[in-house]
């Protein structure tokens, strides 16, 4: 069991700090979702942990070892990368093969080891083609195999379904879900810039923003109780209204809601988060009127814009039988535990 | 970091033991007359001597002459093949590949059946006009050189500049032509921006190629035509004058080495 | 596409033509024509014969045509050898002594053949190192000038490789020479044959270097040609260079179909 522990780890491009003092410990067995932008960061960590990038300062700890100055060689990771970068002169087989016999695995135990990873990812029919012959699903299943053959402690995904097409990509986001249910040994380190990846596969998530760590989480607790507007607007949609806290809730564009205050001192400013789909149409409690500014139809439901004082609201409601055209005036309410007070000083900037 | 440099240090010395030791020794051994010591004799003999004079300057003028030539020809046809093609346009650009794999004195060669004294040209002519002898007498002057440089390096500049077109998006000049351009103007405007680094490529090549020729200049079997790799030979292998012939050979570098880098200066001033 | 109208364009194919065809394609046809003439002193050859041919590929002939293949194929080989090494070798190194490697091995190109052959021929003349008057010497400058292109197409190629390759197969725990000699080398293939078949053909046709260095025992077929030509033999001079042409060519083809088979994997 080997997890991942990143000490205060910060990488350096020509003066640029492209990772800046990045703490964080992956449990053995986890899997841990680095998520945000390009440019966030992400893929530099799992870089660092895989050896391809030195850190300016700080440690990297697989299984409580330091290998911050092992070659990538050294660190028995496991990695798939975007591009799969299977190796085209090589048939199925052998690209899967290549790890065991690089590492010296005895000859006769290869076969069994390479027909058990290519059947693990449903690629025990293909072991005689070469990488061109075969789909990009069906790369992308080669290079996991690949990488699971050498029964890595840690598997490091830099974002390996972006290749992939919209369908395929939700098949092989249960199949890496499964595979990790049959190897609940394998660390797991997964960045991606998909929130729904990282919410549907993630034990917790590490969301990540110009070089520094924003926050960490369980998926629900980042959805339901984000700690700062980036984390809130980069994990699921979010109503950030600037609101100013008062004693039994706040106030917003001079009316007064009803939440939670707890933690947040009385006067100050603060950000609400709602989210879009909990926000309902029609008056209520925490009522917010406004007019219609667009309405878009979504199929399964309406997406509205509403002003509200100047502040644009977004309400998911069920697909309505009879939608408000723009411009006309609407009502629309929130229940009071379904708000989230972000107070100022936790906000990214 | 010192692994690495362990690494590429044998291929580094192996060449400079072949390759630079014995440049050296060239340098030294233009220092030293065949009378003994060391002194700068040998450089006031060489570059007194109009022999020499005359070589230097018709080895820069050749050479600057070719490459301008080439580079005109070799942007028309290039020109032709990827933007007005031809049935046969890839053949022949794959006959222009195969060229560059033959050696230059061929051209000599062909030329000397073509121009010569009993070539084609004039066996042509004194059919026709019943005349004792042709008008063609060019082949032993600079001007058969000159020819045979452009036939031979023409495809050096060929085919960067024909790697450049097919990178070049043919929707740039579609655009260009439904937006009313006529075609000088997009040749002007489109293609040959695109193209200038290739063409300035090719042309530095071909100026260091036509500085250094020995082949071509040694085929025509011209006396009268002496440039500064023809002189280096005749002194050292013709007369086992070694400190001239390295004196020669020096000043040929530098010549080689000078032009080039005044090209570089004056081909990226002008953009390229 | 540049040209639409059709007077434009055939203006243009015809001067393409009138200047193609005399200055590229006539020189080649020509030698090819009096390497079959008997005889050639009016517009066209005459009195058509083989004996050239029989002429150039026995005794002399053969003998320079056989050295010319020895010659380039070892000189071709080392080339690639010390080329790639120091392609790969540079390419580790920090940009500034990339950038020295880069201009030593590039520098035989700007430096004229003839005096890369008076400098050989200077240097191994003498102690400590003597090989004046062997094949060794011919081979030694042949591989010094084609060095210099065999370095330069594999670091083009070396820069191509996509990073990703070698460090996936690290990731699987391959040490660095195992990453080179089963993934770095065989993806560099294609470009190595090709590189291969570039030294070979500048090998088979250098002529200014080896007419420094040449001993009696060793004449390359380029040195032979020009003998043959110098003494008037002209018809057995074209001969020779059709043999030359067709050995470099033939080469070159076999070295492309490796490239393809190397590529298609």
């Amino acid at each position: 069991m080997t997890g991942i522990r990143f000490e205060r780890v910060s990488v350096a491009y020509d003066g640029t700090t492209v990772l800046d003092a990045l703490d964080l410990t992956v449990e053995p067995g986890e899997v841990m979702a680095l998520l945000g932008p390009s440019g966030s960061g992400k893929t530099t960590a799992l870089r660092a942990v895989a050896g391809f990038v030195r850190p300016a300062s700080g440690r990297v700890f697989l299984g409580g070892r330091d290998v911050t100055g092992l070659p990538p060689h050294r660190r028995g990771i496991g990695m798939v990368v975007q591009q799969y970068a299977l190796f085209p002169h090589m048939r199925v087989a052998d690209n899967v093969a290549f790890g065991l016999r690089a590492q010296k695995v005895p000859r006769r135990e290869i076969p069994a080891r390479v027909a058990e990873a290519l059947e693990m990812t449903g690629m025990g029919e293909y072991g005689r083609r070469y990488p061109r012959e075969l789909s990009g699903g069906q790369q992308q299943r080669v290079a996991i195999a690949r990488a699971l053959a050498v029964r890595p402690g840690v598997l490091l995904l830099d974002e390996p379904l972006s290749a992939l097409d919209a369908r395929l990509r939700s098949g092989m986001l249960a199949e890496l879900a499964r595979l990790h249910r049959e190897l609940p040994d394998v660390t797991i380190l997964y960045v991606t810039h998909d929130q729904v990846e990282a919410l549907t596969l993630a034990d917790r998530i590490a969301v990540m923003d110009r070089a520094r760590l924003q926050d960490v989480g369980t998926p629900r607790e980042l959805y339901r109780a984000p700690r700062t507007e980036f984390t809130a607007s980069f994990v699921g949609n979010a109503n950030l209204l600037p609101v100013t806290v008062g004693s039994t809730g706040v106030a917003f564009d001079g009316v007064e809601l009803q939440v939670d205050t707890q933690g947040v001192a009385k006067g100050a400013a603060a950000t609400l988060c709602v989210r879009p789909h909990l926000v309902g149409l029609g008056p209520g409690p925490n009522r917010l009127a406004g007019v219609v500014g667009e309405i878009q139809w979504r199929g399964a439901t309406h997406r509205l814009y509403v002003d509200v004082g100047g502040h644009r609201v977004m309400a998911d409601v069920r697909e309505l039988r009879r939608p408000p055209a723009p411009g006309e005036a609407v009502e629309m309410h929130f229940a009071p535990e379904d708000a989230v007070l972000l107070a100022a000083g936790v906000s990214r900037d | 970091m010192t692994r690495r440099l362990t690494w590429a240090l044998p291929p580094a010395l192996l060449l400079a033991a072949a390759f630079l030791y014995p440049l050296a020794l060239v340098v030294r051994q233009s220092f030293r007359p065949d009378t003994g010591g060391t002194s700068l004799q040998p450089y006031t003999d060489v570059l007194g001597s109009v022999a020499f004079r005359e070589a230097l300057w018709t080895t820069v003028w050749l050479a600057l002459a070719a490459t301008a030539c080439c580079l005109v020809l070799g942007f028309f046809l290039a020109l032709v093949i990827a933007f007005v093609p031809f049935p046969g346009a890839k053949a022949v650009a794959r006959f222009v590949d195969v060229f560059l794999s033959f050696p230059s004195f061929l051209i000599t060669l062909a030329l000397l059946f073509l121009y010569g004294t009993v070539g084609m040209a004039n066996g042509l002519w004194t059919e026709v006009t019943g005349a004792a002898s042709g008008p063609f007498r060019f082949l032993t002057t600079p001007w058969g050189i000159l020819l045979a440089e452009v036939t031979y390096f023409t495809p050096f500049v060929m085919r960067p500049l024909l790697a450049a077109f097919s990178q070049l998006d043919t929707a740039q000049v579609e655009v260009a032509a439904s937006l009313g351009a006529r075609p000088g103007q997009i040749v002007g405007r489109v293609i040959l921006p695109e193209a200038l680094p290739a063409l300035a490529a090719g042309g530095g090549l071909v100026l260091v190629l036509c500085l250094n020729e020995f082949g071509i200049v040694l085929f025509t079997g011209a006396k009268g035509v002496t440039t500064l790799p023809m002189l280096v030979y005749s002194k050292a292998i013709l007369e086992s004058e070694y400190p001239g012939a390295c004196v020669v050979a020096v000043v040929n570098v530098l010549v080689s080495v000078g032009l080039y880098g005044l090209y570089r200066v004056v081909s990226r001033r002008a953009g390229a | 596409m540049l040209v639409h109208s059709r007077t434009g364009k055939w203006t243009l194919w015809v001067l393409f033509l009138l200047l193609f065809l005399p200055l590229f394609a006539l020189p080649l046809l020509v030698i090819l024509a009096a390497s079959f003439a008997g005889h050639w002193s009016g517009v066209l050859p005459s009195d058509f014969t083989t004996a050239h041919y029989t002429a150039a590929t026995s005794g002399e002939s053969l003998q320079a045509l056989i050295t010319s293949l020895v010659t380039a194929v070892t000189a071709s080989l080392l080339a690639l050898a010390v080329g790639t090494w120091g392609a790969l070798g540079a390419h580790a190194l920090p940009r500034p002594l990339r950038r020295v490697l880069d201009a030593l091995f590039v520098l035989p190109v700007a430096v004229p053949s003839v005096v890369v052959g008076l400098a050989v021929l200077v240097a191994f003349s003498q102690p400590p190192v003597l090989l004046n008057g062997t094949r060794w010497i011919v081979i030694l400058a042949h591989t010094v000038l084609v060095t210099a292109f065999a370095y330069q197409s594999v670091s083009a190629a070396v820069l191509r490789l996509d990073p990703a390759y070698e460090q996936a197969a690290a990731s699987l725990g391959a040490r660095p020479a195992y990453v080179l000699w089963r993934v770095r080398l065989p993806l560099l293939l294609p470009s190595l044959t090709a590189a291969a078949g570039l030294c070979f053909a500048l090998s088979m046709g250098e002529l200014s270097a080896t007419m420094m260095l040449y001993p009696p025992d060793w004449v390359p077929l380029p040195v032979q040609i020009y003998a043959a030509t110098d003494r008037g033999s002209l018809f057995t001079g074209s001969a020779l260079a059709v043999v030359l042409m067709a050995a470099t060519l033939l080469v070159l083809f076999a070295v492309a179909r490796i490239r393809t088979r190397a590529s298609y994997r």
